[in-house]
């Protein structure tokens, strides 16, 4: 479970989170959309505990993380916008070592199925990170969450720059997670994706979460709409 | 979680083609210099066997002389090499092998190995405690400076942080995989010379247990070295930064303090140059008793004393020779005059030590390198005990000889001539370096100074670590 009260973020007088209420259960997949600088990756960094609120609190699984910084990552995995991993080390060792750190150590023959869940070819299971694409990467990245089992999933913008494909197979492997009981928070620019995968669906405009819907209630031309006019693009409006 | 962070670290180093060249340059290094090494040791101890032997057989076999006349053609003191100087040469090569024992006169060391030398030994010599001291911790800083850095520049600090790994468990994971093979070339360089010290002539001096002192002393400077790249590598945000800062560490460390402390130290304390140091001995000697000179104010003083102690009119009439009592009484005047004098030195140079030993709080090299060459014996420390061994020999030699020469004949008779077999009545000159308790002992302060850097280094490492 993902939950924000008032969570708020101030840079000397810029407020970049302004009072956030978020309440994320399992089986859920809540999207966050908005342009850069809108807030969703300060959203991210506060729930990871990376950086401290200025007032309000953030919650995994009912934990303060500013309180319980190491406990919160026991039920809590994170993919990034930009998966970096070790380039001398092979799929298989990465994960092993991001599994082993966060306290679950993999057999060899573990690992090469949470990349095969993951959708890596099995021929890049023992190749060095340094020869692998983005998408590839990311696959690695969602072996690491996986073979974490954690109960609350944050993804930054994890389907940039992946290709149709692999952004398909990524939008039901979260569909896969959800159904298992995973809370996930995805921050998004991507609106189809956002649709096709979200369970819910907020638009963030200046650190304030503007719109909330449930993403059966609204089809993808009406969601476009929302999202432009919260975003106060006139000229797009229809 | 150490160990993972522990066998991810080391699999990339073993990775690292730069990490293999360096490790490999370095493993040549020791082999050459310990090899160069062991070649001096064998040849500088077979040397000093076969003078020591060949002035003994000379000093015995110098045929019926006057006691005197012995005195004055004198022995040499020669100075074995130490075992352990197969390790840490020292002040060796300036410290002087051999000390020429004679009447009247306590003389220096001679015959270094430097003073053979040409200016280009300046240069230095390519020896195992040149890449002990320096190269090792230079290594460290070439492995360890992007320790952290890496992480938050490939941005995997950031999945790591989100593993929930306690910030400790991460640092000592990358301390053991930094430490470890520093561990395995110290382990190697030290079961390498114990090998081939237990194969070399002259063993009898050798201790495995001064050899793990050593291997203990070198491994407390390396934790310190590797402490410090990683506290510097932690709070680097780019590894240009943290290499800089580390190069700057390992210099300040290494070359500038010890340099600035001797200059320091030869400033607050200064030696007296040669000359003033031979005139006020000089001085000295001329305010006293000449054992040579029987018109000598002192010496009259004597005459009268002994002639009044033994209750006769002239010197004739003494069971004695009295030639030789004032010369024994003048060697025990030149001793005691020696004596204050060298105790003048001693005291500088213990003031320099405590100089040395205070500024050893800016660099952890510095009590490093005197522990290693205590414990080496090739320390000045070992060098003024062996010439004070030397010195106590000279007053005990022209003690027998003026003894034997008083006993043995009469007022005015120095036509005397002992016979042959005197000579071999004193014993040979034999010297025991300090054990290994006193050492310890004499260098405490130093011990205390290095595990204080180590403690230091490693709270403020483990204390100070922030992965938020």
């Amino acid at each position: 479970m993902i939950t924000t009260d008032n969570l708020t973020k101030q840079y000397g007088e810029t407020i970049v989170l302004n009072q956030l209420n978020l309440n994320i259960g399992a089986n859920e997949i809540y999207c966050l959309l908005g342009a850069n600088g809108a807030g969703k990756t300060t959203t991210i960094n506060l729930l990871l505990g990376f950086i401290k609120p200025t007032s309000g609190s953030a919650f995994i699984n009912g934990l303060c993380v500013s309180e319980e910084y190491i406990k919160t990552k026991q039920y809590l995995a994170y993919i990034p916008e930009n998966l970096m991993l070790y380039p001398t080390l092979t799929a298989v060792e990465n994960l092993k070592y991001f599994s082993g750190i966060g306290g679950k150590n993999l057999s060899k023959s573990q690992s090469e199925d949470f990349l095969n869940e993951a959708g890596l070819q099995k021929n890049a299971f023992n190749s060095r990170i340094s020869t692998f694409s983005k998408g590839m990467r990311q696959k690695v990245g969602i072996s690491i969450a996986l073979a974490k089992d954690a109960k609350s999933l944050l993804l930054d913008e994890p389907t940039s720059g992946l290709d149709p494909k692999s952004s398909n197979e990524f939008g039901q492997l979260l569909h896969k997670l959800k159904d298992n009981g995973v809370s996930i928070l995805m921050a998004t620019h991507d609106l189809f994706r956002a649709k096709d995968t979200g369970t819910h669906i907020g638009i963030m405009k200046n650190g304030q979460l503007r719109q909330e819907y449930a993403t059966k209630d609204i089809s993808l031309p009406e969601l476009e709409q929302a999202y432009l006019e919260a975003m106060n693009y006139k000229e797009f409006v229809s | 979680m150490i160990r993972n962070t522990f066998i991810k670290e080391i699999t990339e180093l073993a990775r690292d083609g730069r990490v293999k060249i360096a490790f490999f340059i370095v493993l040549v290094l020791l082999g050459i210099s310990t090899w160069i090494s062991s070649r001096q040791y064998n040849s500088t101890n077979q040397q000093y066997a076969e003078a020591k032997n060949a002035e003994r057989s000379i000093w015995n076999n110098q045929g019926e002389k006057n006691p005197h006349s012995a005195a004055h053609y004198g022995t040499y003191a020669f100075k074995p090499k130490y075992p352990l100087s197969l390790i840490d040469q020292g002040v060796d090569k300036y410290a002087g092998t051999s000390i020429f024992l004679e009447a009247h006169n306590r003389n220096e060391a001679q015959f270094s190995q430097a003073a053979d030398q040409t200016g280009l030994a300046r240069f230095g010599d390519l020896t195992p405690d040149f890449i002990l001291l320096f190269i090792i911790p230079l290594l460290i800083v070439l492995l360890g400076y992007n320790a952290f850095t890496k992480e938050r520049e490939m941005r995997t600090l950031v999945l790591i942080k989100s593993q929930g790994i306690a910030p400790w468990k991460l640092v000592l994971g990358k301390w053991t995989a930094l430490f470890l093979p520093i561990l395995v070339i110290m382990a190697l360089v030290i079961v390498g010379a114990g090998i081939i010290l237990s194969n070399l002539e002259d063993f009898g001096v050798f201790r495995w247990s001064n050899l793990g002192i050593l291997f203990l002393v070198y491994i407390c400077y390396y934790i310190v070295f590797v402490n410090l790249v990683l506290i510097v590598s932690s709070k680097s945000k780019k590894s240009s930064i943290s290499l800089v800062l580390s190069l700057a560490i390992w210099i300040i460390a290494c070359f500038v303090a010890p340099k600035a402390a001797s200059n320091f130290a030869e400033t607050k304390h200064p030696y007296p140059t040669r000359q003033e140091f031979a005139a006020n001995i000089l001085k000295d000697k001329q305010e006293g008793l000449d054992g040579h000179d029987p018109w000598n104010k002192q010496a009259k003083l004597l005459e009268q004393e002994v002639l009044r102690e033994y209750n006769v009119d002239s010197l004739h009439q003494l069971p004695f020779n009295f030639d030789a009592y004032r010369m024994q009484k003048g060697e025990e005047h030149n001793a005691e005059v020696y004596f204050k004098h060298y105790k003048y030195l001693k005291s500088q140079f213990e003031g320099q030590t405590k100089v040395y030993v205070g500024l050893a709080t800016l660099s952890p090299f510095l009590p490093t390198r005197f522990l290693s060459m205590g414990v080496a014996n090739t320390d000045y420390s070992t060098h003024w005990d062996f010439s004070d061994a030397a010195e106590d020999y000279r007053i005990r030699m022209q003690a027998f000889l003026n003894n034997d020469f008083a006993k043995n004949s009469s007022h005015g008779d120095w036509s005397y001539k002992a016979e042959e077999a005197t000579w071999k009545k004193l014993p040979a000159f034999e010297y025991s370096p300090p054990q290994l308790a006193e050492i310890l002992s004499r260098n405490s302060s130093n011990i205390i100074v290095l595990v204080a850097w180590l403690l230091g280094s490693f709270s403020f490492l483990f204390i100070t670590i922030k992965l938020r």
